[in-house]
């Protein structure tokens, strides 16, 4: 029965997202026809104390807190910045300053969160760069779609907490967990430009210019800002000193600061850096309140406890699990964003995976992997869609170049089932500390 | 008409923002207060500006094209078949909003009249900080209505007018 009805409920969900309905309604409407079809219970007043529970939500107030610092980020001249003093530390690896499109997405997820604007702000500067210097296009833009994508997994991540409020998990240990792999899936991409490089020079022109060590160092000052600003607001939470919420409160701080510091920040790009926070968080929090309401519903009927006895019942393995729920995402990534892909599936696949013995920390690191994965894949990938807006390129083409590296997080995922300590580690340690 | 509505639209939007800085201020004294040894604790205020600013910035995230649904398929609709399918859609969000409205509303009166406080230290009632769930919930109603009408008479709506260049033609189609 369990089967039978959430299937039916899939169906009809992705039936009514199919008529351009939008998430959020979508997901309340298909809590209503659970509640007043299937239970006894009250759906109005349910409906209404359940959203409003889960609108006050205290771990989801960091959520918009890291939204508005990217934004007010983004309209820093942190991109130009960060290409100055990036360049001449990575120019003689080989694939020069293809590097920098990797490493910088890297540090600017860790001070952005969102894989938009990491993807954009970086690619602002270095796609300019790269195509003057006469860098292979299509390993340029395949760098930056994937790498962009890194801005969901790096901390402070927006899907982290949003995982982190859906399975009800410690946003801190979310936020540990997460670098490990983050700095393993850059060295996966900065290792693929090396080899591609070395295979076939001609993708990557050698740079003429040699900077000694002293330039490399006065390069690097450019540097210190972010750095330090990632430093205060990682530090403040792996230290124990911040709650996520109050370090993304510090990280708005000391993005205004760097703002002002750099002369960027004036009361329009203040005004403008709020306004685009509450578009970004509204919408995401809507989705989560719609999301809450459904999977109260769902808790109503009794589904996820069926769902769990179904792997029971299979004797499903975890690899197994995990091979199947990779190819849902996939699926479903080829069509819906990010977030709602995460916050639909959460209330079914959840209490399977708790049932297979999976660590949630472990499965959240897993999930924003996938779903990274689902960011560059066709018809809807957003950092596709912000390329194509930077390059003018068609999609087809961005695609092709972003291929590589899709397969490249799916080497990391493996990497990751085989090794799980690269996630539980760190927070082993930190628990024990 | 037309400007007053699109008053109440930015107005709630601008509330929205204010809640957002709210967050920050409240977390803020949390932390200042502490290095003082004065307790303050920001889990009501932070949750309850949360709140405000969801359902506040509704209408205006709305109307900003920024609410995310998939367009894979309606955008391979033909022109006059696709009004008819953005009617659908808009109609379907109306009446499950319109429930929303109305029992939110309905919540915001029983814990009037019951008298519910907040658990936490601030123990303020419960209707004041539920009243922004009612009242985005239904400058949200109005935004919907207002783009049915809107797609009624044939012009553009707002969600696909005002969506940002990058995401336009994802809504668009």
């Amino acid at each position: 029965m369990a089967t039978g009805l959430s299937i039916g409920l899939f169906v009809l969900l992705l039936f009514l997202l199919s008529l351009g309905i939008w998430v959020a309604p979508a997901l309340i409407a298909i809590g209503y026809v659970l509640l007043e079809f299937f239970t006894p219970a009250p759906v109005g007043s349910l409906l209404a104390s359940t959203m409003w529970d889960a609108s006050w939500n205290w771990a989801l107030t960091a959520l918009p807190l890291f939204i508005w610092m990217g934004e007010i980020l983004f309209r820093t001249r942190l991109s130009s910045d960060m290409f100055k003093g990036l360049s001449p530390m990575l120019s003689r690896l080989p694939g020069g300053l293809l590097h920098v499109n990797v490493v910088g997405c890297g540090i600017m997820a860790a001070v952005a969160g969102s894989s938009a604007v990491t993807c954009a702000t970086i690619g602002r500067m270095s796609i300019p760069e790269l195509t003057k210097r006469k860098y292979d296009e299509t390993l340029s833009i395949g760098s930056l779609a994937g790498s962009g994508t890194l801005g969901l997994l790096i901390p402070p991540s927006i899907m982290l907490i949003v995982y982190g409020v859906l399975a009800q998990q410690s946003i801190s240990r979310l936020f540990i967990a997460g670098v490990l792999p983050g700095i393993m899936i850059i060295l996966i991409f900065m290792s693929y430009i090396s080899i591609r490089s070395i295979i076939n020079p001609s993708l990557a022109p050698k740079e003429k210019k040699r900077y000694t060590l002293y330039e490399k160092i006065i390069a690097g000052k450019h540097l210190f800002p972010v750095i330090g600003l990632i430093f205060c607001v990682l530090g403040s939470i792996y230290g124990g000193y911040a709650t996520p919420t109050e370090a993304a409160t510090i990280g708005v701080c000391g993005a205004l600061l760097l703002a002002w510091a750099t002369k960027t920040l004036n009361w329009s790009s203040f005004k403008a850096s709020l306004m685009g926070a509450v578009k970004t968080s509204c919408m995401i929090n809507f989705i989560i309140v719609g999301a809450a309401f459904l999977s109260v519903a769902m808790g109503y009927t009794g589904i996820p406890k069926q769902l769990g006895q179904i792997v029971n019942q299979y004797e499903l393995s975890q690899i197994s699990l995990l091979i199947i729920l990779t190819f849902l995402y996939i699926f479903l990534g080829c069509f819906l964003e990010g977030t709602s892909m995460m916050v639909l599936t959460a209330s079914v696949v959840l209490p399977m995976v708790q049932t297979a013995g999976i660590d949630l920390i472990w499965f959240g690191i897993y999930t924003v992997i996938v779903v990274e994965m689902a960011q560059i894949t066709p018809p809807v990938g957003f950092n596709l869609f912000v390329l194509q807006g930077m390059t003018g390129r068609d999609i087809l083409k961005i695609t092709k170049a972003a291929m590589p590296f899709f397969f490249l997080m799916m080497l990391g995922i493996v990497i990751l089932v085989i090794f799980p300590e690269i996630v539980t580690a760190p927070v082993q340690y930190m628990i024990q500390r | 008409m037309r400007k007053i509505l699109n008053k109440i639209y930015l107005l709630s939007g601008y509330l929205s923002a204010i809640f957002l800085a709210l967050i920050a201020l409240t977390i803020i004294a949390q932390i200042l207060g502490r290095f003082v040894n004065i307790t303050i604790d920001s889990t009501e205020t932070a949750g309850f500006s949360l709140a405000a600013l969801t359902f506040f910035g509704l209408a205006y995230t709305f109307r900003g094209g920024e609410h995310i649904r998939v367009t894979l398929l309606t955008r391979l609709l033909e022109k006059n078949i696709k009004k008819y399918q953005e009617l659908f859609a808009l109609i379907f969000c109306i009446l499950f909003t319109a429930y929303l409205a109305y029992w939110s509303w309905d919540f915001v009166y029983f814990s009037f009249i019951f008298d519910d406080i907040s658990p936490g230290l601030l123990a303020i009632p419960f209707w004041i900080p539920r009243l922004s769930m009612s009242l985005g919930v239904t400058i949200f109603l109005i935004a919907l209505i207002d783009d049915f009408i809107f797609v009624l008479n044939n012009e553009e709506a707002s969600y696909v007018k005002n969506a940002s260049p990058i995401f336009k033609d994802e809504n668009k189609g």
